[in-house]
């Protein structure tokens, strides 16, 4: 390591975020050769379950059909930032992303024209649009109600199958639960997910969870267990688990520190600077200055400062709990470039008086502004800087939490951000 | 082993708040467990880093400073390179370390830290200028005797202005100084200007985990010292882990002055491989004998970052062949700590930190590899052992050792690691 500095790192883009809208701003900078560095802390992606939503819910009710919930976006969510694509690029951004994690080693169901009902640890269903190749045997063995076996294992807290059997009771008449003992964890103690799917990835571990299975299985048709099946490999250990077991087996996500959030993190860690990205996966933006023909930022790591000099900038910094946005005693700021935030007139108004109104809260709906091209707007209306732009769950006007629509808001805005970028860069 | 003498002076909350990254608040620790879930000391003792930081939060001072559990950490940093604040428990338990009566910390580390007073050498393993200096020059005198293509090669102590700084971790000379041959031959080959230094030239300190601030910086100052009397320009750490990381670290935290560039003999095996000095490749490789990887956690994650892991692959997959490596999982900055670091290996709690250890088997197991490559001599023992403990078949190599059969160097009695496959390859018959 030398000592001279800074050290300089130029980019045609500077994309500042690892969450999906991040990775799949990479994945679409990646397929139009504009040469991205990327930069960010552990954020909040490992908490995802694995499914990828567009517009599962409106106002509490579930939505069959994602397009046509889209299309009313306009009318019933003013300022919408999925209300200002058209369909198509939606719909292109969407299978491209779920290519893309395809090909770097993950699986997913096509997204198609209708949301399907996939499972939750808890029993419960979720509308979502695509979802992980090794999870979609329990949304279709819930459609057609067969008779499953959900297992649970001795040590692991976040996932209960007795619990998962209660609440779908109703709706899925021919469901049974197991508990056994992961091989060599089976002490009682607290044993995570993670530990369990590094495990799997070891022929001899597979073999000897499936004879504990076996056993349990009784006149089950398909086998329903927590997300275990590996982490760097899961649709592998899927199969060789399918096979062993001679069953057909599906995952439900877990509460985290769960395994479907580590896949995708760990995956595109790993696949993207493989494939050309520059990741800085380490490091915040320390700070940011808009120069009139570049952006900079600056982050320091063990031997010093580096600045990332780029002609154009993606902020895909997230909300509160990834530190894109911070909520201070007066008011609400986003913590890069101290961007206008669109929020409520005062800390009174954040919330409304029922925590569990459908309606959502007001604070839930503060971000950014931004126009077509999905550039922030600062408080003349204007873009703040011709070439910066900003995707994800920072933007105004959206409640993904409620909506169920965060991967589709980040991966559709990703992509149209990227459309401006191409035209910056020429 | 307990601590039950230890004072509890120290407040983790207010230190734990100062270590914070700008911006991070402990409010906004979810609780979530990536920190436990991602971290094999977890269950060990009864603590994990999820554990041990909300036990900080309540003001549990008195049962941070006692729990045996800060020495089955091996301060890898994974758990702040998950945590989406960033919380570094390993700082929290450098702090908790520093805080034991001398005489209750591990025996083996705390001996170790010693050793390393002794002398100029600063060799944990107590072997002193004198003795250092005689044991490589009549190793070089050997090799210069029974290899006539390297009858004639120099092995510099104390060269003032060499361009490079090579230290040596002490096991070398100590227990086996045929495993420096290698190193040599390649340094050779390439023809570096190099030297060892007499004073300041061990690769290892235990003195920073014994949490021994004051001796770790005394270790730090004189292989600065030694470094800088030379006027050598790089300092290079040879195939060892955590000898890097205290030296960049002891610079930064002691306020030393350095005056030459730090760096991974890693990375010169990357420059010397592209710039064709080292012409290796894996022809040898007929027989599609596989490879795995290991990064050291000192060398990678809390030091170089993906840098050294992306020279570290490059270098091995050159050396074995891309189709014959393959990446345990996880990898680079997201590698799990083998169990050998922080002390560990020498602390003495074997069964703890065979239980550590158990992902790294896994990880390797899942690879199906033949050998582990590391360059790092903790890694490399604690896998070794981590083999005979659940019984798997691997065995781990050093890279000097594959880059020198590539080249056909590679002399018979420096074979030591390399299994019944490769121990004859390339030999005179």
């Amino acid at each position: 390591m030398t000592k001279s500095e800074p050290r300089r790192i130029t980019a045609d883009v500077a994309i500042v975020g690892t969450g999906i809208a991040g990775f799949a701003a990479a994945v679409f900078c990646l397929e139009r050769g504009i040469r991205a560095v990327q930069l960010g802390h552990a954020g909040a992606l490992s908490y995802t379950t694995g499914y990828f939503d567009l517009l599962g819910y409106d106002r509490g009710r579930p939505i069959a059909d994602p397009w046509a919930g889209l299309a009313d976006l306009g009318a019933t969510w003013p300022g919408h930032p999925l209300a200002r694509l058209p369909r198509t690029t939606i719909e292109r951004a969407l299978r491209r992303f779920t290519e893309a994690i395809g090909d770097l080693g993950i699986a997913y169901v096509p997204p198609g024209g209708t949301n399907v009902r996939a499972l939750l640890p808890t029993g419960l269903a979720k509308t979502t649009l695509s979802i992980p190749a090794t999870m979609a045997g329990g949304a279709a063995a819930l459609a057609a109600k067969k008779r499953t076996v959900i297992l649970d294992l001795v040590g692991m807290v976040g996932f209960s199958a007795k619990e998962f059997v209660a609440n779908f009771a109703a709706d899925w008449p021919g469901l049974t639960s197991a508990r056994i003992g992961f091989p060599d964890l089976d002490s009682g103690a607290e044993a995570y997910p993670e530990v369990m799917a590094r495990a799997l990835e070891v022929r001899g571990t597979r073999e000897r969870l499936a004879e504990r299975i076996r056993a349990v299985v009784g006149g089950a048709e398909c086998v329903g267990l927590p997300a275990i099946l590996g982490v760097h490999a899961p649709d592998r250990v899927h199969a060789a688990m399918e096979e062993l077991v001679g069953l057909p087996i599906f995952e439900i996500p877990t509460m985290p520190p769960a395994v479907p959030g580590l896949r995708l993190r760990e995956l595109l860690e790993q696949g993207m600077p493989a494939r050309g990205t520059t990741l800085v996966s380490q490091h915040k933006a320390a700070r940011a200055e808009l120069r009139p023909d570049r952006i900079d930022l600056h982050y320091r790591d063990n031997f010093g400062e580096v600045v990332i000099e780029a002609t154009t900038a993606i902020l895909a910094t997230g909300r509160f709990l990834s530190g894109g946005l911070a909520a201070e005693r007066t008011g609400v700021r986003e913590t890069l470039f101290d961007l206008p935030v669109a929020q409520p007139a005062t800390r009174g108004d954040w919330h409304r008086d029922d925590w569990f109104d459908p309606r959502g809260h007001p604070i839930n709906r503060a971000g950014l502004l931004v126009d077509d091209d999905f550039r922030p707007l600062g408080s003349d209306g204007s873009p703040v800087h011709p070439h910066l732009f900003a995707v994800g769950a920072i933007l105004a006007g959206q409640d993904w939490v409620r909506q169920r629509c965060g991967a589709g808001l980040a991966i559709a805005t990703a992509w149209a951000a990227v459309e401006g970028v191409a035209r910056s860069t020429g | 082993m307990s601590a039950s003498q230890a004072s509890a002076a120290i407040d983790f909350k207010a230190v734990a708040d100062r270590l914070l990254p700008a911006g991070s608040s402990y409010d906004s620790c979810l609780a979530c467990g990536l920190c436990s879930s991602g971290c094999p000391a977890s269950g060990l003792e009864g603590m994990d880093p999820r554990r041990f930081i909300r036990m900080a939060m309540l003001g549990l001072d008195e049962e941070l400073t006692s729990t045996p559990w800060i020495w089955a950490c091996t301060q890898c940093k994974r758990c702040a390179q998950v945590c989406p604040m960033n919380i570094d428990v390993s700082v929290l338990v450098g702090y908790a370390r520093s805080m034991w009566p001398e005489e209750k910390k591990p025996r083996g580390i705390v001996r170790s830290c010693h050793a390393q007073m002794l002398s100029d050498s600063t060799s944990a393993m107590g072997v002193s200028p004198e003795d250092f200096v005689e044991i490589v020059e009549e190793t070089a005198e050997e090799l210069r005797r029974n290899d006539e293509r390297f009858a004639k090669i120099e092995v510099p102590i104390d060269k003032p202005g060499a361009f490079f700084f090579i230290n040596q971790n002490s096991r070398e000379p100590a227990a086996e100084p045929e495993e420096m041959r290698p190193l040599w031959k390649l340094l050779d080959y390439v023809g570096a200007d190099w030297t060892y230094g007499s004073s300041g030239w061990a690769a290892e300190n235990f003195c920073m985990f014994s949490g021994d601030d004051a001796a770790w910086k005394a270790m730090v100052e004189k292989r600065v010292d030694a470094v800088n009397a030379l006027g050598c320009k790089v300092w290079i750490n040879t195939e060892c882990g955590h000898s890097f990381y205290t030296l960049w670290k002891g610079v930064e935290r002691f306020g030393l002055t350095a005056n030459f560039d730090y760096a991974s003999l890693v990375t010169y095996y990357a420059q010397w491989i592209r710039e064709g000095k080292l012409p290796v490749n894996s022809d040898w490789n007929t027989r599609g004998i596989r490879f795995t990887l290991q990064d050291p956690c000192q060398l990678v994650r809390k030091s170089i970052g993906d840098a050294a892991a992306d020279d570290l692959r490059f270098v091995a997959r050159t050396l074995v062949g891309e189709e014959n490596f393959i990446d345990m999982q996880p990898c680079r900055s997201a590698n799990y700590c083998c169990g050998g670091g922080g002390g560990f290996l020498q602390a003495g709690m074997n069964e703890l930190r065979h239980a550590y250890g158990k992902r790294k088997f896994d990880q390797i197991e899942a690879t199906e590899a033949t050998y582990v490559l590391t360059p790092c001599h903790n890694c490399h023992s604690q896998m070794e052992d981590l083999a005979h403990h659940y019984g798997g078949s691997y065995r781990v190599v050093h890279f000097w050792t594959l880059i020198c059969l590539s080249l056909g160097i590679l002399g018979p009695d420096e074979r030591k690691y390399l299994g019944p496959d490769l121990r004859d390859l390339g030999l005179p018959q």
